[in-house]
């Protein structure tokens, strides 16, 4: 648990307060996921699409979180959000992009092979997220394809290389000014 | 609601623009109150992160978009003081004389009522109050000169230049960047160490952000910036003649006034002419200082043609500056490219991130799974970039205009309506077709164009400066035709856009303006 000051420093310096038996602490989003913290607003189904979306598009995002990043992101005011979302205009509350991509792709991937996006093999979720990328994907009720695809593909390669960690497993040196606490 | 004690000038917004009115007046001996609808950040909040970086870019109530190429703004504006200029990248070229007279010589667009010799004095006093570093002597093939910078130009890096030879080959001169950063210790500021996060703010002091430079200065010498304080209306006397101050809301959505002598408008080129037309009058039903009509009108932007090239040696593409090494004006002249009109500038070698929009990631948007990370190895060693930032013209039809959804404040929400004409979509197909060609002479081991939407980047116009107010909003140095007490700033006031970044020019206008101000203040206010 930590107190206001900890809280506002860590704030700062760059961990996410995420919600742990009614306590904030700060963690990465890695670390909420490995703790199992509650999903904020996500449900569960919801998380899985994502998290199978985020592992196809950059791998490593799974365990890296993305889910969870996402999911603290669309709950906090809009101007906190630390989504790429923020920045290629998508208009608040960020939650109802998310949702509406989320129900686009399971939607058109029921109507194709009659599973959720999360259920099928990872060779099948490959395919039709290249198909998705070119915004061919048949029975799409949602945002642009191509633009979902471009933002989720953003997020995933936030947690997974955007990070100090992701920095080092790419050999790029990280050359803080200041330094994001927790190695985030 | 609550009065708040008359001051002599109202600034709205702590942006580049603002800050250099709110600076100069304050030294003046005005009592100056700066209002910024964001947070007052600090330099110990830009942490070295794309994630945090975002922090600092567009909040608050939404622009929509429309048009053939909507203007996606959110990555280049600002939210809280410093606005933009808190992550911009520092590239300082300025215009050129053949961007003030554009309708003259060729008969299109628009002309500038000044110069390039009325602004030539003002890039140079700019120069020496925020630091620049570049060779001003390298820069006189293409204009005429100026005093010299007060600091060497940046250090190179292997990924800008390998671009050097390859492009002397295709007849394009690389000289060193104009850069609004520290070379070397500047006025108590450290030199740079070249580490590239420049884009999501600089906390050393370094490169010149309005809380280092001018907004800094003017909290010296008095002035007092309020954060969180959203403007909504600009107020009139009875019969409209004059301003006298502002309304806005604080933190708590409570509702003040702040009465003023003078209120100048620095919010940002679409929220300037968003206010003036929320703020009409029965005697200017359509907005203030909208007598041309031409409020929120001839708003332009900038696009890039990026080319990448992949080397099979390590290129330190992680080291230097988020702006550029080099830069050109060989393709500046308006008629460059056969078939296509308007100007286009230059620059190579630019620090790269992993994420974000300019991360390389984003180099190949087409890659993801395995092969994504084969390439992000590749990339990390390999990968720099040619980008050639190229002129749109003045469009009428391109605007910003009041939408019928409004704000938590009541506020009607901006539209901004904005397409790309054949000109601009000629000059980006050439500047790619170029780019390839050099990157190809470069002996890179892969290369290709970063094709995608066509971007829009830097919003500009929408309160055009001119001779009167039957074709313009504001005379030369910012101030309205119908309301002498009224100023606009920033890079909503140019005419044309040129292709040159445009802070060093936002700087150097609004230091005109805000020094005739001062000079001719007890007329003014008279």
């Amino acid at each position: 648990m930590v107190d206001r000051r900890q809280f506002m420093r860590g704030a700062a310096l760059g961990a996410l307060a995420f919600t742990v038996g009614g306590a904030q602490v700060l963690l990465t989003p890695r670390a909420a996921r490995a703790q199992g913290v509650p999903f904020r607003l996500l449900q569960a189904r919801e998380a899985e699409t994502l998290e199978a979306l985020g592992e196809t598009l950059v791998p490593g995002a799974r365990a890296a979180g993305v889910a969870h990043f996402i999911d603290h992101q669309i709950s906090v005011p809009p101007e906190e959000a630390l989504l790429e979302a923020r920045i290629l205009n998508v208009r608040p509350p960020y939650a109802n992009f998310y949702r509406a991509a989320i129900g686009a792709l399971d939607k058109a991937t029921a109507a194709q092979a009659d599973q959720r996006f999360a259920s099928l093999p990872a060779p099948a979720q490959r395919e039709l997220v290249n198909v998705m990328r070119q915004g061919k994907l048949q029975g799409w009720q949602g945002p642009p394809q191509g633009f979902v695809y471009f933002v989720l593909r953003s997020d995933a390669v936030d947690v997974v290389y955007g990070t100090v960690e992701g920095y080092e497993a790419l050999g790029v040196p990280y050359q803080a000014h200041i330094m994001p606490l927790k190695r985030w | 609601m609550a009065t708040r004690e008359k001051v002599d000038v109202v600034v709205v917004g702590a942006g580049a623009s603002g800050s250099v009115f709110a600076a100069t007046l304050a030294k003046a001996g005005k009592k100056v109150v700066v209002l910024e609808t964001g947070p007052d950040w600090q330099l110990s909040d830009l942490i070295s992160s794309d994630f945090w970086g975002r922090r600092i870019k567009a909040a608050g109530a939404p622009f929509l978009l429309e048009g053939k190429n909507p203007f996606g703004y959110s990555y280049q504006s600002g939210w809280g003081v410093g606005g933009a200029a808190l992550h911009y990248f520092a590239n300082f070229p300025r215009l050129l004389p053949n961007d003030f007279k554009m309708k003259s010589e060729h008969g299109r667009g628009l002309d500038w009522p000044i110069s390039y010799r009325d602004v030539a004095p003002y890039y140079d006093k700019v120069a020496q109050d925020v630091g620049v570093s570049g060779d001003a002597k390298a820069e006189e093939p293409w204009r005429p000169a100026g005093k010299p910078y007060p600091m060497p130009p940046m250090k190179t890096f292997r990924h800008g230049d390998v671009w050097v030879k390859a492009c002397a080959e295709h007849g394009i001169r690389l000289v060193p960047a104009c850069v609004g950063m520290n070379s070397t210790e500047y006025k108590g500021r450290a030199a740079c160490i070249y580490d590239g996060w420049c884009h999501v703010g600089c906390p050393t002091g370094a490169l010149s952000n309005p809380i280092v430079t001018y907004l800094g200065e003017a909290r010296s010498k008095g002035a007092e910036v309020r954060a969180f304080s959203t403007v909504t209306r600009v107020l009139t006397n009875k019969e409209s003649t004059k301003v006298t101050g502002v309304e806005y809301y604080d933190a708590q959505q409570q509702r003040h006034v702040q009465p003023a002598s003078v209120v100048v408008l620095a919010a940002w080129s679409a929220q300037n002419p968003r206010l003036l037309l929320n703020s009409a009058t029965p005697r200017h039903a359509k907005g203030l200082a909208n007598a041309s009509g031409l409020v929120g009108k001839y708003m332009m932007c900038h696009f890039a043609s990026g080319t990448w090239a992949l080397f099979d040696e390590d290129v330190q593409n992680h080291m230097g500056t988020t702006g550029a090494q080099f830069m050109s004006y060989d393709r500046y002249s308006k008629t460059a490219h056969k078939g296509a009109f308007g100007s286009t500038f230059i620059v190579a070698g630019s620090a790269l991130k992993t994420s974000d929009l300019g991360g390389f990631a984003n180099a190949r948007v087409d890659l993801f799974g395995p092969e994504l990370h084969a390439f992000m190895k590749r990339a990390a060693r390999g990968l720099t970039r040619l980008n050639a930032f190229g002129e749109e013209l003045p469009n009428i039809e391109n605007r910003v205009e009041l939408a019928t959804e409004k704000d938590p404040y009541g506020m009607p929400l901006g539209r901004i309506v904005h397409s790309f004409d054949e000109d601009a979509a000629g000059v980006w197909n050439a500047n790619f077709e170029e780019g390839l060609k050099i990157a190809k002479s470069a002996g890179a081991q892969e290369t290709w164009s970063g094709r995608g939407a066509m971007p829009t980047i830097h919003l500009m116009g929408g309160t055009i400066m001119g001779t009167s107010a039957k074709n313009s909003v504001v005379n030369s140095y910012g101030q309205t035709h119908e309301l002498a007490n009224l100023y606009v700033a920033g890079p909503g006031i140019f005419p044309t856009a040129g292709a040159s970044n445009p802070t060093y020019t936002i700087f150097a206008l609004s230091l005109r303006g805000a020094e005739q101000l001062a000079a001719k203040w007890s007329s003014l206010v008279a």
